[in-house]
């Protein structure tokens, strides 16, 4: 298997700006390809942007509200002219592409935090819904289905990842190391010190390489016209998140980052078989398990609020992405299978 | 607002001397105790101390009398020696857990195991650690669901997972979900990965985390010891250090703060204040088996039955030791090896 060079881009986004971020997006991972990466990760919830005020509005009022309402016009439809233009990006720079995105349904109101992976032929080849938001962001985010726990071979190793504190939710760790992952994503708002040992334990648990990927934000990078912006990031602290990027190898080493307080990509080149190897040593859904005391089942499937059944209808219509045809939930992402299961590696 | 205070004792032991490791236990409790700990933790297999030869020579390359000596130090439960850590336990009305080499008492397969006796000197717990590393796995057998409780002890829920058992995520979760207060890691794990792993445990879980390893430094080998020479070859402290066990111990807090240690290469005991109210008030953030759990998606089967070589049965058997062995799941048995 190739050993290559991975990118966590840490930046900030053009926040509230859908169109503005993706085209950031498009040029940092040129930037990063030009360097020779052959994955390149962004921060969660990246576009467009993380919604920060989440922790500093009362949940309710004006400006919350109003905020909300940005956020959903600027949130990133899967199967949408702003995703394939992710899609033709990986595909033009013969790269993976990761990218945290506030997420909906093309006909809904409820906002994902979800973790897009585009492959080099240009699929949509995965996409993972954070499980369970944090705190405040329960008020902007829905939870994601077992449907998006995930791994990808990309050729290089597998790949997959989980979202901020879900990283701290040991049974979806589970999920993924059962499916054999190897270059593990955790893009994540939390710049915390104590976020580092959480990033090199996983690493040491799943004898896999993490990637923690942050995004760094500065009150002066928000737009001028943003609703609050006075009140909320009027403060004498600038920074809204200095950013926390690193990459970890499989014994738990820092092999790049962390990078704080400034925009850059953070590179390191990685060797699956390295991961593999180390095994020998601990492997949690091996021989370091003990499936006769301890069983963990995953319900993978894909979970729609509502299915529609027609009887009447030969040969039943199927709706076409974007319009306002009923089963939209369970239209599948593009590479995606509707229904995917956990299986061992 | 409960406050715990613990120690956590980093010692080094008298290798394969059961009564002389025991000793170290009683000198050292009685120090602790006299610091106002109630809760005294020692590291792993500490009575009688690891069996350093199956990473200082290839397996079973001469290790015929090392291994005798572990067989016949190991503590028997219950035995004198159990009676003994109890009685230290009592005297000093504190909660005291221990590492021990556990064996059954006619049985020749040696068990990585921490014992828990309460200040009444009641052995209220047991873990035999449930997948020994690498080469421990030709000196230790593997231990069953049925030792996997968190104790109640009137202050604290504890409970914990020996050495590298700590990166069994499901393990963890099982302990969790009975509502683990202060996590106990008994360990040889060295280095600052080690440390990493402590405090992302205790954020995981937002739980006080103790981590507590012994100290071994060779010169504190007897010059007696049997093949003293092949024990320690000079070609492994080359390569490793005079060190045999440097030590790592730590304290952390829920929020994944270190709040003493780490401490490597001399013997102390760590003390620390843990405000009991710090883990509900972190939970409000992160609890893994409440509001952060998926249990839609997730569903976590464990098998808490002792799993003993031989279920008998038969005109012989006991009518009360009949009655519902047939059943895998079934719980309320007594323990067979207690």
């Amino acid at each position: 298997m190739p050993r290559v060079t991975v990118a966590a881009v840490q930046a900030a986004p053009e926040f509230l700006d859908r169109a503005a971020t993706i085209d950031k997006v498009i040029a940092l991972a040129e930037e990063a390809a030009s360097r020779g990466a052959r994955l390149v990760a962004f921060p969660e919830a990246f576009v467009p942007g993380y919604p920060d005020w989440v922790w500093r509005t009362r949940p309710w009022d004006d400006t919350a509200s109003t905020l909300y309402a940005r956020l959903l016009e600027q949130a990133l439809v899967a199967a949408s002219p702003a995703c394939d233009a992710l899609a033709e990006a990986a595909r033009r720079l013969g790269i993976w592409l990761s990218v945290g995105a506030t997420e909906r349904d093309p006909a809904g109101s409820t906002l994902y935090n979800a973790l897009l992976h585009f492959a080099p032929d240009g699929r949509l080849a995965g996409r993972h819904r954070k499980l369970m938001p944090s705190g405040g962001e329960r008020l902007v985010w829905g939870a994601g289905d077992g449907s998006g726990l995930t791994t990808i071979d990309t050729g290089f190793g597998r790949l997959g990842g989980l979202i901020c504190w879900e990283n701290y939710m040991p049974l979806a760790r589970s999920a993924l190391y059962a499916q054999g992952i190897d270059i593990y994503l955790a893009p994540t708002w939390d710049n915390s010190d104590v976020w580092i040992p959480t990033l090199r334990h996983i690493a040491r648990e799943g004898r896999t390489y993490v990637i923690g990927v942050t995004a760094c934000l500065r009150a002066t990078d928000l737009p001028e016209d943003l609703p609050g912006r006075a009140a909320l990031y009027g403060g004498a602290e600038d920074w809204l998140s200095r950013g926390n990027s690193a990459i970890i190898s499989p014994a738990g080493d820092i092999i790049a980052g962390p990078l704080a307080g400034e925009e850059g990509i953070v590179c390191a080149e990685i060797d699956a078989e390295v991961a593999r190897a180390s095994r020998q040593q601990l492997d949690v859904v091996g021989h370091y398990s003990r499936s006769d005391v301890l069983r963990l089942t995953v319900d993978a499937t894909a979970r729609a609020a509502v299915t529609f059944r027609r009887d009447d209808a030969e040969p039943p219509a199927r709706p076409s992405a974007g319009s306002a045809a009923p089963s939209r939930e369970a239209a599948p992402v593009p590479g995606q299978p509707a229904s995917r299961h956990a299986g061992k590696r | 607002m409960t406050t715990l205070r613990i120690a956590a004792v980093q010692a080094s032991y008298v290798l394969m001397d059961r009564d002389a490791a025991i000793g170290q236990v009683a000198a050292l409790t009685a120090a602790a105790a006299a610091r106002g700990a109630q809760l005294i933790v020692f590291p792993e297999v500490f009575v009688p101390g690891t069996p350093i030869w199956i990473d200082t020579q290839p397996i079973w390359t001469g290790d015929e009398d090392w291994f005798a000596l572990l067989a016949e130090n190991a503590v028997v439960i219950p035995s004198p020696a159990s009676e003994r850590l109890a009685a230290i336990a009592a005297e000093h009305q504190v909660w005291l857990v221990v590492g021990v080499q556990e064996r059954e008492p006619h049985g020749s397969t040696i068990y990585n195991t921490v014992l828990y006796f309460s200040p009444l000197g009641e052995l209220a717990g047991r873990h035999r650690k449930l997948v020994p590393t690498g080469s421990e796995r030709t000196v230790w057998g593997i231990g069953d669901g049925s030792t996997l409780q968190v104790i109640d002890t009137g202050l604290a829920r504890i409970g914990g997972l020996i050495c590298w058992e700590n990166y069994m995520p499901l393990a963890r979760f099982h302990l969790y979900a009975q509502g683990v207060q202060v996590w106990l890691a008994p360990t040889l794990a060295s280095g600052d990965g080690w440390i990493a792993t402590m405090r992302h445990i205790a954020r995981e879980n937002r739980m006080f985390v103790i981590g507590v390893n012994p100290v071994l430094h060779e010169d504190q080998v007897p010059a007696g010891f049997p093949g003293r020479d092949r024990l320690i070859p000079a070609g492994y402290t080359e390569d490793n250090g005079p060190w045999l066990e440097e030590g790592n111990s730590v304290v952390v807090a829920p929020s994944g703060t270190v709040l003493a240690g780490p401490v490597r290469q001399r013997e102390e005991t760590l003390i620390a204040d843990l405000g009991l109210q710090d883990v509900a008030v972190a939970r409000r953030h992160l609890d893994p088996v409440g509001h952060y759990n998926r249990p839609d998606i997730f569903r976590l089967q464990v098998n808490t039955s002792p799993q003993p070589a031989v279920i008998e049965s038969g005109t012989i058997a006991s009518t009360s030791k009949l009655n519902g062995d047939s059943d895998e799941y079934q719980t309320s048995h007594e323990h067979p090896h207690s």
